[in-house]
Parts: structure tokens; C-alpha cells; sequence
């Protein structure tokens, strides 16, 4: 009976574990719905991200998520390149909003809500500007442990959200 | 052997309880380029489903700042909004409920982009009470505009 009880603690402590940050590499669509491809050039800055915290929930820092957004621009080819700092000819701001994580669950869904704003590098008024709302579930079956199927179903989220994003971006007439 | 996975399955759930861990976050974000300080009058749309009153308070914690605020039910907000204030508030069990977290977004009234955020998250150990909660969330989205103006 000790020994059930024992495992039974090990097996808990294991799967409450430490919350690990999410990764870019992970929050980079496999592929973006780009209705064309945009010829001029892009900067990209990142605000209202978290830095993880181990006792917390998995977050998605500004670097990671821009990480991962530059990543799916080079690869949809959504814009011809992105820019690091000043000299695109256009900048794309995405705020983070409200990241809605489950605490309990078998089945965890993720739902968040970024703010994208594209403008003309020259200054002047949003060309586009669009709240974007996605949502991944991650199941027991893509992670038993719980933080790790949080940390996919966040990083699900982000990843259909960048998506959805570029996919909005590449049907605008720039 | 049923008694002793029972047992099991108890210890590890107070493990899980009595873990103690205390985790805080209070933060705010503002769109670049967006004006929240010239919001004057806002709408709070009341999630329908919250029977704790968490509108109100954000209504109250408003109003004590000086700001014309008022609730309701319809998405769409009343003309000569400035604002729009959308908010998800989550609760958790340990001997009481308590709030551990909650959002507020301020939305513009005719896109329902948001402007500006705040979210705060206290567990158990260093839970706050509701108004505490909307009194922190404001004043952060709030110092936080006044920062990046």
C-alpha cells in the first residue's frame, strides 16, 4: 500500500513539473493561405509579451513570438524580406492580448487575441489594422504531462494566429 | 487495493494543493500609437454568464477615476463611447473561491481593436479580493499609458 502511495506521489510531483517557455521554432506555421506575395519589405515589432515564469504558465515573450513571425514571412514569402530595425517599407506591430489558458483539464484549449497593425515605414495612418483571434486544443494524446500540454496548446495558438494573420496581409493591395 | 489508489489519488491531490507556490504577474500593454488617455467615456460590456459583478467594479473603479462609465449587455456599444472595456475573469477553489486572474481590454468603440490591456494573476497564498483585482488592473493599463504616451 506504501508503495502505490509512493508511486502515486512521484508520478504527481512529476507531472505538475515546472513551466518551460514556449518556443519560436514551435509557434511558426507549417504553412500560411497567401492569396499573393507582397514585394516590399517589412519590419516587425513585438510588444505585450511575458517572460515565463517556472512556477507559472507557459508565456510567449516578445522575442519569441517575432522570432517566429519572421520565420513565417520568409518562408510564405508574405513579404519579399524582413527588415531588422529601421529601412522596410512597411512596419508590422503585433500586441499581444489575452492569453486565456485552462488550469484543469484533459482536453487544454489555448485562446488568444493579438492586435496587428501594419503601417507604411513613411509615417502616417494603419494601412490595416485587425484584432486576431485563434485557439488550439492539445489533448492527452500530444502530451500526458500537463505543463507540456500547455505549453502546445499556447504554442498552437500563436502559431494559427500567425497564420491567420499573414494569410489577412497577403489579400491586402499594398 | 482500491483503498490504497484512493489514498494515493488523495495525497497527490493535497500535494497538488499544498504545493504552495505563490505566483504574481501584473501587466499591462498599450498599442503603439493609441491615444487611451483621451478616452473620456467608457462602455463596460458585462460578460453574460457573470453573476459576481465584476462589471460594476470595473464601472466603479472608473468612474473613481474621473472617467464617465457605464454597463451592458450589448456588444454594441451606446453612441459617444470612447471606449469599450471587455474583461475575462477566472476563479479558483481553495477553502473559498477567489479570483486568480483577471483581464481587461479597453476596445475601440467602431473596429473593437484593442487599445490597451491589463492582466493580473495572484494564486492562493497571495490572492486578492475582486475590487482589489480591478483597482490593480486599471491602475496598471492606466500608468502604463501614461508611460508610452
Amino acid at each position: 500500500m506504501n508503495r502505490a502511495i509512493t508511486a502515486m506521489l512521484a508520478c504527481a510531483t512529476l507531472l505538475a513539473g515546472c513551466a518551460t517557455p514556449t518556443s519560436y521554432e514551435a509557434m511558426v506555421p507549417s504553412s500560411v493561405d497567401t492569396a499573393r506575395r507582397h514585394a516590399q519589405s517589412v519590419g516587425i515589432s513585438v510588444t505585450g509579451g511575458q517572460e515565463t515564469d517556472a512556477a507559472g504558465k507557459p508565456q510567449i515573450s516578445d522575442d519569441a513570438f517575432r522570432q517566429a513571425l519572421t520565420e513565417a514571412i520568409n518562408r510564405s514569402r508574405t513579404f519579399s524580406r524582413v527588415v531588422q530595425g529601421s529601412g522596410g517599407d512597411y512596419v508590422l506591430t503585433v500586441a499581444l492580448f489575452g492569453l486565456d489558458q485552462p488550469s484543469f483539464g484533459f482536453a487544454f484549449t489555448v485562446k488568444m487575441e493579438t492586435g496587428w497593425t501594419l503601417r507604411r515605414a513613411s509615417g502616417g495612418a494603419p494601412v490595416w489594422q485587425e484584432s486576431i483571434r485563434s485557439e488550439f486544443t492539445a489533448t492527452t494524446s500530444d502530451a500526458f504531462a500537463a505543463v507540456t500540454r500547455l505549453r502546445m496548446a499556447t504554442e498552437g495558438a500563436a502559431r494559427v494566429n500567425i497564420a491567420q494573420g499573414l494569410a489577412k496581409i497577403s489579400r491586402l493591395n499594398l | 487495493m482500491w483503498k490504497s489508489i484512493a489514498l494515493g489519488v488523495f495525497a497527490s491531490g493535497a500535494l497538488q494543493l499544498s504545493s504552495g507556490c505563490a505566483v504574481n504577474r501584473a501587466t499591462a500593454t498599450v498599442t503603439p500609437g493609441a491615444n487611451v488617455g483621451a478616452a473620456r467615456s467608457y462602455y463596460v460590456v458585462k460578460v453574460p454568464a457573470d453573476q459576481r459583478g465584476i462589471q460594476d467594479l470595473i464601472r466603479d473603479g472608473l468612474a473613481r477615476r474621473g472617467f464617465s462609465a457605464r454597463v451592458g449587455v450589448d456588444p454594441a456599444p451606446p453612441p459617444g463611447v470612447d471606449a469599450v472595456v471587455t474583461y475575462v475573469d477566472r476563479w479558483m477553489w481553495d477553502i473559498t473561491m477567489y479570483m486568480v486572474e483577471l483581464t481587461i481590454t479597453f476596445r475601440n468603440p467602431s473596429s473593437n481593436f484593442p487599445l490597451a490591456s491589463g492582466n493580473s494573476f495572484h494564486t492562493s497564498l497571495t490572492r486578492k479580493s475582486p475590487e482589489e483585482m480591478v483597482d490593480e488592473v486599471l491602475g496598471n493599463i492606466f500608468d502604463k499609458a501614461r508611460e508610452t504616451k
